[in-house]
């Protein structure tokens, strides 16, 4: 592993110089304690490997929260410049679109009382949850077509699913332009059309909180004010398109003269027929994913009518949506770019971020600050990031075990497995509010909020 | 013989088999332990057919575990062992065993990141991470 050189108190940098198929330099965000965990797997070297992408511009940038994943590490972001930049569906993720969203309830954490129990277990029996569960909304081919292209609007006008208010608080109002539903394949629609409003596994889950910790009194927030976090992506749509993709661009790397350090990486020109048809499938994949997120947003909303009645339901309003695994074609500095973020949240100048803790721990509001849009194309982190592997997760604390432990902490618990609880275990993620503590001292983002976990219904 | 190697953010199946075919049937195993989880088969018997193409053996492989993928989030279906494998350096024939009901966990996707599966040593070697 090349050195590390120290740009300032929270920048370090490989130089472009490193490695001779590096076009761009590797740039890191973290402070010393991070960084020796980022060190600590093979983070780095993936950097380094997307510093080689043609067209690369700037630098490719690790937040705080950065592991290592395939092709890029998760908690990356990397601009391409138009028109022959590439587009790499590796860079944005299988899971396209995968973001988190935010409720905030009329209500105090006091004034919900003993009912918090009941609204846990009314939001785990209204949003499926675990590996392969249906949703309820049935999605014939018209109807998938019509969210593939407008997003979340798409259920609101046609399946009376959430509200207006919350489509224009989400992130592009729920819906990339120039999404094609052709270019959705077969076997992606399969896999994802029963899912809609479904969670998922893994690290996906709704949270309930409260604010605990207000740092901006302007803020659309209260002192003790009851949220929920939803956090869930595309599916089995998301994943399949990324697969039907990367399968597609690895084929025709050899005839486009790109050679890669890692074929996961595979890619084309945004401007070729690839790039542009892997654009319009992520742009549908995404608005899939918003629309998911809505979905879910109004079975809490229903679980919060039955068990809070209906002034609380009517009450309860959307903060914001963002994404933290796309690519989009965005303007910076005068340039045209494609802005990969994989594992990373677009940051613009006074928009909200939510950064979620492992569970257990408190998660973030934050909101975007102008530096962000100089030094990381507008972005910053989207969660603590893992430290340890699932493996190792699962050999230091069982499932149960861990149950105890939260319910110890004041936080009920729904998941239907004990085994995915374990691997999701707090130490096995890095210490979120270090994370944050960087992205604030990097002038990224300015603090808004903290939340901490009394209920979590896990996938 | 197969194990999950260490890996932060995924999962990275490795596997060593006297023989290519032993490779695909391991590749099999690890699928049903993941799909499965820890709990004996549940829900009723059931077969699938799978042929898959690729061009060399690595991609191949990703074929194969993409498609028990697939299989297992359409249709529930959980992989227990592989009979009547025909398998060359492009392409794979066989019927996978296995039962249908509630597969305990789901693969995202077979990625091409550290992917190999090449002779070594006397046996052979294959790699590969998987999105969960």
């Amino acid at each position: 592993m090349a050195d590390l050189r120290r740009v300032d108190e929270v920048v370090w940098e490989i130089g472009a110089d490193a490695r001779a198929d590096m076009r761009v330099p590797a740039r890191v965000f973290a402070d010393g304690r991070l960084l020796e965990a980022i060190r600590g797997d093979d983070a780095l070297t993936q950097l380094q490997n997307v510093a080689t992408l043609p067209g690369i511009v700037e630098a490719a940038i690790a937040m705080p929260d950065v592991h290592q994943g395939y092709g890029f590490p998760v908690g990356t972001v990397a601009a391409t410049e138009l028109p022959d930049g590439v587009v790499s569906p590796g860079g944005v993720g299988y899971d396209i679109n995968c973001g988190v969203r935010l409720l905030a309830l009329p209500l105090t954490r006091r004034e919900l009382g003993e009912r918090k129990q009941a609204l846990v277990h009314e939001i785990s029996r209204r949003v499926p949850a675990g590996a392969g569960r249906n949703g309820k909304t049935r999605l014939r081919p018209p109807d998938l077509d019509r969210v593939l292209v407008n997003g979340p609007r798409a259920l609101v006008e046609h399946h009376g699913i959430g509200l207006a208010e919350d489509v224009e608080a989400t992130e592009s109002r729920g819906r990339i332009d120039g999404a094609d539903p052709a270019e959705v394949s077969q076997r992606a629609r399969e896999r994802g059309a029963p899912q809609l409003g479904t969670m998922g596994s893994g690290n996906h889950f709704v949270e309930l909180q409260f604010v605990r910790r207000l740092h901006d009194a302007g803020a659309a927030l209260e002192h003790e004010q009851v949220t929920v976090l939803i956090h869930s992506g595309s599916r089995g749509l998301g994943h399949q398109v990324c697969t039907d993709f990367v399968k597609r661009m690895d084929a025709q790397l050899d005839a486009r003269g790109i050679v890669l350090p890692d074929r996961q990486l595979s890619c084309a020109p945004v401007s070729s027929d690839d790039g542009r048809a892997y654009l319009a499938a992520m742009a549908a994949a995404a608005n899939f994913a918003w629309a998911n997120r809505h979905a879910i947003a109004h079975a809490v909303r229903e679980a919060v009518r039955t068990v809070l009645g209906d002034r609380a339901a009517a009450g309860t309003r959307q903060v914001y949506d963002v994404a933290h695994n796309v690519a989009k074609l965005e303007s910076h500095g005068g340039r045209e770019l494609c802005v990969h973020r994989k594992g990373a949240t677009r940051a613009l100048p006074g928009q909200p971020v939510f950064i979620p803790g492992s569970m257990g721990t408190a998660s973030f509001v934050l909101t975007g600050r102008p530096k962000a849009m100089d030094t990381t194309f507008g972005t910053v982190c989207h969660g603590a990031g893992r430290a340890l592997s699932r493996t190792r997760a699962r050999k230091q604390v069982e499932g149960a075990e861990l149950r105890r432990q939260l319910e110890a902490q004041g936080i009920t618990v729904r998941s239907p497995s004990n085994r995915g609880l374990a691997e999701e275990a707090p130490f096995a993620y890095k210490d979120v509010q270090a994370v944050v503590d960087v992205v604030v001292r990097a002038g990224l983002a300015d603090p808004v909020a903290e939340l901490e976990p009394i209920g979590v219904v896990k996938g | 013989m197969f194990h999950w190697a260490e890996h932060t953010g995924e999962l990275e199946l490795e596997i060593d088999a006297a023989t290519e075919h032993g490779v695909y049937q391991d590749a099999v195993r690890a699928m049903a332990e993941l799909l499965g989880g820890d709990r004996p088969p549940q829900g009723r018997p059931a077969s699938r057919r799978v042929t898959v193409a690729a061009r060399d053996r690595p991609r191949l492989l990703v074929e194969l575990l993409a498609e028990l993928a697939f299989l297992a989030e359409r249709d529930g279906f959980v992989p227990d062992t592989l009979e009547g494998l025909t398998a060359g350096p492009t392409a794979l024939d066989a019927s996978v065993r296995g039962w249908i009901g509630d597969p305990a966990s789901l693969v995202k996707a077979a990625t091409y990141h550290r992917l190999c599966f090449e002779p070594c040593d006397g046996v052979w070697h294959a790699r590969a991470v998987l999105d969960v």
